[in-house]
Protein backbone atom coordinates (compact mmCIF):
# COMPACT_ATOMS: atom_id res chain seq x y z
CA UNK A 1 0.00 0.00 0.00
CA UNK A 2 3.18 2.16 0.69
CA UNK A 3 5.25 1.27 -1.73
CA UNK A 4 6.47 4.39 -3.67
CA UNK A 5 5.03 6.86 -1.71
CA UNK A 6 7.36 7.52 0.28
CA UNK A 7 10.75 7.62 -1.80
CA UNK A 8 12.37 10.20 -1.67
CA UNK A 9 15.63 9.62 -3.92
CA UNK A 10 13.56 11.36 -7.10
CA UNK A 11 14.02 14.31 -5.03
CA UNK A 12 17.16 14.12 -3.17
CA UNK A 13 18.83 13.71 -6.27
CA UNK A 14 16.97 16.96 -7.91
CA UNK A 15 17.73 18.75 -5.11
CA UNK A 16 21.18 17.93 -5.05
CA UNK A 17 22.72 21.58 -6.70
CA UNK A 18 20.66 23.49 -4.24
CA UNK A 19 21.91 21.75 -1.20
CA UNK A 20 24.99 21.94 -1.93
CA UNK A 21 24.80 25.93 -2.41
CA UNK A 22 22.83 26.04 1.06
CA UNK A 23 25.73 23.99 2.51
CA UNK A 24 28.39 25.81 1.34
CA UNK A 25 26.93 29.11 2.50
CA UNK A 26 26.75 27.71 6.05
CA UNK A 27 30.31 26.07 6.01
CA UNK A 28 32.26 27.75 3.17
CA UNK A 29 34.83 25.32 2.38
CA UNK A 30 33.37 22.84 -0.51
CA UNK A 31 34.79 19.74 1.34
CA UNK A 32 32.88 20.20 3.55
CA UNK A 33 29.71 21.40 2.43
CA UNK A 34 29.73 17.86 0.22
CA UNK A 35 30.34 16.12 3.40
CA UNK A 36 27.18 18.02 5.18
CA UNK A 37 24.89 16.93 1.73
CA UNK A 38 26.13 13.54 1.66
CA UNK A 39 25.32 13.02 5.34
CA UNK A 40 22.12 14.99 5.31
CA UNK A 41 21.40 12.41 2.38
CA UNK A 42 21.85 9.40 4.18
CA UNK A 43 19.15 10.77 7.21
CA UNK A 44 17.15 11.92 4.94
CA UNK A 45 16.63 8.29 3.77
CA UNK A 46 16.90 6.68 7.05
CA UNK A 47 13.89 9.15 8.07
CA UNK A 48 12.14 9.28 4.99
CA UNK A 49 9.02 8.40 6.92
CA UNK A 50 8.96 11.74 8.76
CA UNK A 51 9.15 14.02 6.00
CA UNK A 52 5.49 15.42 5.80
CA UNK A 53 4.03 15.46 2.63
CA UNK A 54 2.73 19.02 0.98
CA UNK A 55 5.63 20.64 2.37
CA UNK A 56 8.83 21.86 0.85
CA UNK A 57 11.10 19.19 0.36
CA UNK A 58 14.03 21.40 0.27
CA UNK A 59 12.90 23.30 3.12
CA UNK A 60 12.90 19.81 5.34
CA UNK A 61 16.98 18.99 3.84
CA UNK A 62 17.74 22.43 4.83
CA UNK A 63 16.75 22.04 8.50
CA UNK A 64 18.81 18.67 8.07
CA UNK A 65 21.63 20.18 7.05
CA UNK A 66 22.02 22.72 9.09
CA UNK A 67 21.09 20.38 11.84
CA UNK A 68 24.77 18.69 10.83
CA UNK A 69 26.66 21.80 10.51
CA UNK A 70 25.66 22.66 13.68
CA UNK A 71 26.28 19.41 15.71
CA UNK A 72 30.10 19.69 13.70
CA UNK A 73 30.39 23.36 14.62
CA UNK A 74 29.76 22.77 18.25
CA UNK A 75 32.31 19.68 17.74
CA UNK A 76 34.88 22.07 16.30
CA UNK A 77 34.04 24.44 19.16
CA UNK A 78 34.81 22.43 22.03
CA UNK A 79 37.87 21.22 20.30
CA UNK A 80 39.22 24.48 20.20
CA UNK A 81 40.23 26.03 16.55
CA UNK A 82 41.42 23.42 14.98
CA UNK A 83 40.68 24.19 11.21
CA UNK A 84 39.08 27.47 10.26
CA UNK A 85 38.61 26.64 6.98
CA UNK A 86 37.43 29.87 4.58
CA UNK A 87 38.00 28.70 1.60
CA UNK A 88 36.36 31.26 -1.05
CA UNK A 89 34.36 29.79 -3.47
CA UNK A 90 34.72 30.91 -7.19
CA UNK A 91 32.57 31.87 -9.32
CA UNK A 92 32.37 28.56 -12.15
CA UNK A 93 30.80 29.47 -15.03
CA UNK A 94 32.93 30.68 -17.51
CA UNK A 95 30.15 31.50 -19.38
CA UNK A 96 31.78 34.30 -21.40
CA UNK A 97 28.07 35.53 -22.03
CA UNK A 98 28.00 38.05 -19.08
CA UNK A 99 30.06 40.99 -19.35
CA UNK A 100 32.53 41.65 -17.23
CA UNK A 101 31.73 44.26 -14.57
CA UNK A 102 28.59 42.46 -14.36
CA UNK A 103 30.60 39.00 -13.09
CA UNK A 104 32.05 41.66 -10.92
CA UNK A 105 29.17 42.78 -9.28
CA UNK A 106 27.78 39.04 -8.94
CA UNK A 107 30.90 37.72 -7.09
CA UNK A 108 31.20 41.08 -4.92
CA UNK A 109 27.56 39.72 -3.71
CA UNK A 110 29.09 36.34 -2.92
CA UNK A 111 32.14 37.99 -1.42
CA UNK A 112 30.66 39.94 0.89
CA UNK A 113 28.01 37.02 2.22
CA UNK A 114 31.35 35.39 2.49
CA UNK A 115 32.47 38.67 5.22
CA UNK A 116 28.70 38.33 7.31
CA UNK A 117 27.64 36.38 10.46
CA UNK A 118 26.67 32.45 9.35
CA UNK A 119 23.31 33.73 10.94
CA UNK A 120 22.54 36.83 8.23
CA UNK A 121 23.96 34.49 5.49
CA UNK A 122 21.84 31.48 5.67
CA UNK A 123 18.77 33.53 6.24
CA UNK A 124 19.43 35.78 2.90
CA UNK A 125 20.15 31.75 1.22
CA UNK A 126 16.83 30.26 2.22
CA UNK A 127 14.49 33.38 1.40
CA UNK A 128 16.23 35.45 -1.32
CA UNK A 129 18.11 32.21 -3.19
CA UNK A 130 15.69 29.62 -2.31
CA UNK A 131 12.40 31.51 -1.65
CA UNK A 132 11.71 30.25 0.88
CA UNK A 133 8.66 32.19 2.94
CA UNK A 134 9.19 33.82 6.27
CA UNK A 135 7.38 30.88 7.92
CA UNK A 136 9.01 28.07 5.95
CA UNK A 137 12.46 29.82 6.91
CA UNK A 138 11.47 30.06 10.29
CA UNK A 139 10.63 26.21 10.70
CA UNK A 140 14.15 26.06 9.28
CA UNK A 141 16.06 28.44 12.01
CA UNK A 142 13.32 27.36 14.64
CA UNK A 143 13.15 30.53 15.26
CA UNK A 144 9.69 32.93 15.30
CA UNK A 145 8.77 34.37 12.11
CA UNK A 146 9.42 38.20 13.62
CA UNK A 147 13.11 36.96 14.29
CA UNK A 148 12.82 36.22 10.55
CA UNK A 149 12.10 38.99 9.23
CA UNK A 150 14.54 41.09 11.61
CA UNK A 151 17.30 39.41 10.97
CA UNK A 152 16.76 39.25 7.30
CA UNK A 153 15.89 43.11 6.75
CA UNK A 154 19.24 43.45 8.70
CA UNK A 155 21.00 41.05 6.50
CA UNK A 156 20.03 42.52 3.57
CA UNK A 157 20.69 46.65 4.77
CA UNK A 158 24.19 44.87 5.46
CA UNK A 159 24.48 43.34 2.32
CA UNK A 160 23.38 46.81 0.26
CA UNK A 161 26.33 48.77 2.30
CA UNK A 162 28.82 46.50 1.84
CA UNK A 163 28.03 45.75 -2.06
CA UNK A 164 27.17 49.62 -2.46
CA UNK A 165 24.13 48.35 -4.78
CA UNK A 166 21.73 50.50 -4.44
CA UNK A 167 18.12 50.73 -5.97
CA UNK A 168 17.93 52.45 -9.91
CA UNK A 169 15.46 55.45 -9.94
CA UNK A 170 12.06 54.24 -11.32
CA UNK A 171 11.95 50.59 -10.72
CA UNK A 172 9.37 50.88 -7.73
CA UNK A 173 7.18 48.47 -9.80
CA UNK A 174 8.88 45.63 -8.88
CA UNK A 175 8.13 46.28 -5.44
CA UNK A 176 4.58 46.25 -6.29
CA UNK A 177 4.54 42.99 -8.60
CA UNK A 178 6.29 40.82 -5.68
CA UNK A 179 2.84 41.59 -3.80
CA UNK A 180 0.05 39.73 -4.66
CA UNK B 1 -6.33 58.70 9.02
CA UNK B 2 -4.36 61.95 7.47
CA UNK B 3 -1.70 61.37 9.72
CA UNK B 4 1.92 60.37 7.82
CA UNK B 5 2.22 56.33 8.88
CA UNK B 6 5.77 55.15 9.56
CA UNK B 7 7.13 51.85 8.70
CA UNK B 8 9.86 50.00 10.15
CA UNK B 9 12.57 47.67 8.01
CA UNK B 10 10.89 44.80 8.44
CA UNK B 11 7.34 45.86 7.61
CA UNK B 12 9.08 47.59 4.15
CA UNK B 13 11.19 44.30 3.00
CA UNK B 14 8.02 41.91 3.90
CA UNK B 15 5.78 44.24 1.72
CA UNK B 16 8.57 43.89 -1.06
CA UNK B 17 8.81 40.28 -0.62
CA UNK B 18 4.73 40.06 -0.37
CA UNK B 19 4.67 38.48 3.07
CA UNK B 20 2.26 41.28 4.30
CA UNK B 21 -1.40 40.71 5.17
CA UNK B 22 -3.41 43.07 2.59
CA UNK B 23 -4.50 45.77 4.85
CA UNK B 24 -0.68 46.75 6.03
CA UNK B 25 0.28 46.14 2.20
CA UNK B 26 -2.70 48.46 1.12
CA UNK B 27 -1.28 51.19 3.88
CA UNK B 28 2.52 50.72 2.44
CA UNK B 29 1.23 51.36 -1.31
CA UNK B 30 -0.59 54.43 -0.09
CA UNK B 31 1.96 55.93 1.49
CA UNK B 32 4.84 55.15 -0.81
CA UNK B 33 2.81 56.95 -3.96
CA UNK B 34 3.32 60.23 -1.96
CA UNK B 35 6.63 59.38 -0.65
CA UNK B 36 9.88 58.74 -2.82
CA UNK B 37 12.36 57.84 0.05
CA UNK B 38 9.86 55.64 1.13
CA UNK B 39 9.86 53.74 -2.16
CA UNK B 40 13.40 53.59 -2.37
CA UNK B 41 13.65 52.07 0.83
CA UNK B 42 11.38 49.43 -0.06
CA UNK B 43 13.06 49.20 -3.52
CA UNK B 44 16.25 48.82 -1.93
CA UNK B 45 15.23 45.32 -0.24
CA UNK B 46 13.92 44.42 -3.78
CA UNK B 47 16.97 44.89 -5.72
CA UNK B 48 19.00 42.95 -2.93
CA UNK B 49 16.66 40.08 -3.23
CA UNK B 50 17.40 40.34 -7.07
CA UNK B 51 20.77 40.33 -7.22
CA UNK B 52 21.70 37.95 -4.29
CA UNK B 53 19.45 35.27 -6.55
CA UNK B 54 21.42 36.48 -9.42
CA UNK B 55 24.70 35.94 -7.96
CA UNK B 56 23.74 32.38 -6.60
CA UNK B 57 22.19 31.00 -9.98
CA UNK B 58 22.06 28.86 -11.21
CA UNK B 59 23.84 26.82 -8.51
CA UNK B 60 27.38 25.76 -8.95
CA UNK B 61 27.35 22.23 -10.65
CA UNK B 62 27.52 19.39 -8.31
CA UNK B 63 30.99 17.46 -8.27
CA UNK B 64 30.37 14.12 -9.88
CA UNK B 65 31.75 12.32 -6.97
CA UNK B 66 29.26 13.38 -4.55
CA UNK B 67 26.46 13.03 -6.90
CA UNK B 68 27.78 9.31 -7.68
CA UNK B 69 27.55 8.94 -3.78
CA UNK B 70 23.79 9.84 -3.04
CA UNK B 71 22.66 7.61 -6.50
CA UNK B 72 24.54 4.76 -5.00
CA UNK B 73 22.79 5.69 -1.26
CA UNK B 74 19.31 6.18 -3.43
CA UNK B 75 19.74 2.50 -4.87
CA UNK B 76 20.67 0.86 -2.06
CA UNK B 77 18.34 2.41 -0.38
CA UNK B 78 15.62 1.00 -3.10
CA UNK B 79 16.93 -2.15 -3.12
CA UNK B 80 16.58 -2.54 0.87
CA UNK B 81 13.16 -1.50 0.91
CA UNK B 82 12.04 -3.99 -1.93
CA UNK B 83 13.51 -6.75 0.79
CA UNK B 84 11.40 -7.93 4.14
CA UNK B 85 13.24 -5.38 6.78
CA UNK B 86 15.72 -6.82 8.84
CA UNK B 87 15.45 -6.50 12.32
CA UNK B 88 19.19 -6.89 12.71
CA UNK B 89 21.48 -3.65 12.13
CA UNK B 90 24.40 -4.26 10.10
CA UNK B 91 27.03 -2.20 10.78
CA UNK B 92 29.16 -3.30 8.49
CA UNK B 93 26.41 -2.82 5.62
CA UNK B 94 26.07 0.61 7.31
CA UNK B 95 29.40 1.35 6.77
CA UNK B 96 29.67 0.10 3.38
CA UNK B 97 27.38 3.11 2.22
CA UNK B 98 29.89 5.19 3.23
CA UNK B 99 32.54 4.51 1.41
CA UNK B 100 34.20 5.23 -2.21
CA UNK B 101 33.39 9.08 -1.52
CA UNK B 102 33.10 9.29 2.35
CA UNK B 103 36.41 7.39 2.79
CA UNK B 104 37.87 10.72 1.84
CA UNK B 105 37.32 11.93 4.80
CA UNK B 106 36.90 9.01 7.25
CA UNK B 107 39.69 7.03 5.60
CA UNK B 108 40.85 5.56 9.21
CA UNK B 109 40.35 1.75 9.42
CA UNK B 110 37.63 0.73 12.19
CA UNK B 111 40.19 -1.19 13.39
CA UNK B 112 40.64 -3.07 16.43
CA UNK B 113 41.00 -0.19 18.33
CA UNK B 114 36.63 0.77 18.25
CA UNK B 115 34.47 -1.22 20.01
CA UNK B 116 31.16 -1.25 19.19
CA UNK B 117 28.02 -2.20 20.39
CA UNK B 118 24.16 -2.10 19.93
CA UNK B 119 20.95 -3.40 21.27
CA UNK B 120 19.54 -3.20 24.48
CA UNK B 121 20.99 -2.81 27.96
CA UNK B 122 24.00 -0.81 28.41
CA UNK B 123 27.25 -1.62 27.93
CA UNK B 124 29.96 -1.02 29.67
CA UNK B 125 34.01 -0.22 28.80
CA UNK B 126 36.68 0.73 30.53
CA UNK B 127 39.78 2.49 28.66
CA UNK B 128 42.83 1.10 28.78
CA UNK B 129 41.91 -2.00 30.71
CA UNK B 130 43.57 -5.06 29.69
CA UNK B 131 41.16 -6.86 27.06
CA UNK B 132 39.01 -9.47 28.65
CA UNK B 133 38.56 -7.68 31.69
CA UNK B 134 34.54 -7.67 32.49
CA UNK B 135 34.15 -4.02 33.54
CA UNK B 136 32.26 -4.12 36.51
CA UNK B 137 28.51 -2.17 36.54
CA UNK B 138 27.78 0.80 33.74
CA UNK B 139 30.75 2.72 33.89
CA UNK B 140 31.83 4.42 31.19
CA UNK B 141 35.81 5.11 30.52
CA UNK B 142 36.40 4.15 34.48
CA UNK B 143 33.49 6.96 35.17
CA UNK B 144 30.31 6.36 37.43
CA UNK B 145 27.55 6.38 35.54
CA UNK B 146 25.80 8.25 38.08
CA UNK B 147 27.83 11.17 37.57
CA UNK B 148 27.52 11.22 34.01
CA UNK B 149 24.23 10.43 34.39
CA UNK B 150 23.83 13.82 36.35
CA UNK B 151 25.73 15.58 33.40
CA UNK B 152 22.99 13.87 30.96
CA UNK B 153 20.20 15.44 33.25
CA UNK B 154 21.34 19.27 33.30
CA UNK B 155 23.90 20.10 30.73
CA UNK B 156 22.50 21.46 27.32
CA UNK B 157 24.45 20.57 24.04
CA UNK B 158 27.87 22.11 22.98
CA UNK B 159 28.79 22.55 27.03
CA UNK B 160 31.51 20.82 28.59
CA UNK B 161 31.74 19.19 32.03
CA UNK B 162 34.57 18.09 34.03
CA UNK B 163 33.52 15.05 35.96
CA UNK B 164 35.22 12.81 38.48
CA UNK B 165 37.11 15.86 40.66
CA UNK B 166 38.51 16.66 36.76
CA UNK B 167 39.70 13.52 35.90
CA UNK B 168 37.83 13.10 33.09
CA UNK B 169 34.94 15.55 30.91
CA UNK B 170 31.90 15.07 29.19
CA UNK B 171 31.24 17.19 26.18
CA UNK B 172 27.45 17.41 25.28
CA UNK B 173 27.07 17.21 21.69
CA UNK B 174 23.57 17.06 20.82
CA UNK B 175 20.29 16.14 21.59
CA UNK B 176 17.67 14.20 19.21
CA UNK B 177 14.74 11.81 19.42
CA UNK B 178 15.52 8.33 18.00
CA UNK B 179 12.53 6.47 15.91
CA UNK B 180 10.71 5.65 19.12
CA UNK B 181 10.45 9.07 20.04
CA UNK B 182 13.17 8.67 23.31
CA UNK B 183 15.22 11.07 23.85
CA UNK B 184 18.35 10.35 22.93
CA UNK B 185 22.05 12.48 23.81
CA UNK B 186 25.13 12.18 21.75
CA UNK B 187 28.05 13.19 23.86
CA UNK B 188 32.06 12.14 24.52
CA UNK B 189 33.65 11.20 27.53
CA UNK B 190 37.46 11.93 27.87
CA UNK B 191 39.80 10.16 30.54
CA UNK B 192 42.88 11.75 29.48
CA UNK B 193 44.12 13.18 26.35
CA UNK B 194 44.86 10.03 25.39
CA UNK B 195 41.25 8.45 24.86
CA UNK B 196 37.81 9.62 24.97
CA UNK B 197 34.42 7.66 24.30
CA UNK B 198 31.80 8.73 21.71
CA UNK B 199 28.44 7.66 23.18
CA UNK B 200 24.66 7.47 22.47
CA UNK B 201 22.11 7.64 25.70
CA UNK B 202 18.41 7.27 25.90
CA UNK B 203 15.92 7.74 28.14
CA UNK B 204 14.32 4.66 28.84
CA UNK B 205 12.17 3.91 31.90
CA UNK B 206 13.18 6.94 33.74
CA UNK B 207 16.52 6.55 33.46
CA UNK B 208 19.52 6.92 30.68
CA UNK B 209 20.58 4.06 29.06
CA UNK B 210 23.48 3.58 26.88
CA UNK B 211 22.77 2.31 23.43
CA UNK B 212 25.50 2.84 22.00
CA UNK B 213 29.39 3.38 22.35
CA UNK B 214 32.80 3.55 20.74
CA UNK B 215 35.89 3.38 22.03
CA UNK B 216 38.75 5.16 20.08
CA UNK B 217 42.56 6.39 20.88
CA UNK B 218 42.19 10.40 20.64
CA UNK B 219 44.23 12.08 18.58
CA UNK B 220 45.90 13.27 20.72
CA UNK B 221 44.30 16.29 21.52
CA UNK B 222 41.35 14.52 23.54
CA UNK B 223 39.12 13.88 20.41
CA UNK B 224 37.79 10.87 18.69
CA UNK B 225 38.85 10.71 15.56
CA UNK B 226 36.84 10.61 12.47
CA UNK B 227 36.54 6.74 12.13
CA UNK B 228 34.87 6.77 15.05
CA UNK B 229 31.65 9.25 14.25
CA UNK B 230 31.40 7.04 11.11
CA UNK B 231 30.22 3.97 12.72
CA UNK B 232 28.40 6.98 15.20
CA UNK B 233 26.32 8.07 12.15
CA UNK B 234 26.13 4.69 10.77
CA UNK B 235 24.28 3.72 14.19
CA UNK B 236 22.04 7.12 13.68
CA UNK B 237 21.03 6.33 10.71
CA UNK B 238 20.18 2.40 12.06
CA UNK B 239 17.67 3.91 15.06
CA UNK B 240 16.29 7.17 12.79
CA UNK B 241 17.79 9.40 14.83
CA UNK B 242 15.61 12.36 14.39
CA UNK B 243 17.34 16.15 13.69
CA UNK B 244 18.93 17.80 16.47
CA UNK B 245 17.35 19.34 18.74
CA UNK B 246 17.18 23.01 19.00
CA UNK B 247 18.22 24.61 22.31
CA UNK B 248 15.17 25.25 23.18
CA UNK B 249 13.48 21.69 22.23
CA UNK B 250 16.29 20.31 24.54
CA UNK B 251 15.98 22.09 27.51
CA UNK B 252 12.15 21.55 27.15
CA UNK B 253 12.99 17.87 26.37
CA UNK B 254 15.55 17.46 29.39
CA UNK B 255 12.68 19.54 32.08
CA UNK B 256 9.98 16.90 30.66
CA UNK B 257 12.17 13.47 30.93
CA UNK B 258 14.18 14.88 34.30
CA UNK B 259 10.83 15.99 36.04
Amino acid sequence: MMGVSNDIGDELIAFLPNMRRFALSLARAPDIADDLVQQACERALANAASFEPGTRFDAWMFRIIRNLWIDRTRRQKTAGPSEDVHERHDLVGEDGQKVVDARQALSSVKDALDTMPGEQREIIMLVCVDDLSYKEAAEVLGVPIGTVMSRLARARKRLAELTGISPAPGRSSSATEANP
Amino acid sequence: MNEPMTFDDATLMAFADGELDEATATAVERAMEADDALMMRVAEFTEMRAATRDAFTPPEPVPPALEAAVHGMVERHRASQAQPASNVVSLAKARTKRLGFAQRSWQLPLAASLVIALGAGFIAYQLGQTPGTAPEGSDIAGFSSAEIDGVLDNAASGEEIAIADGAGRVRLISSFNDQSGALCREYEVDRSASASVVAVSCRQAGEWAMRFAVAAPAGGDGYAPASSLDALEAYLGAIEAGPALTAEEERAALDEATR
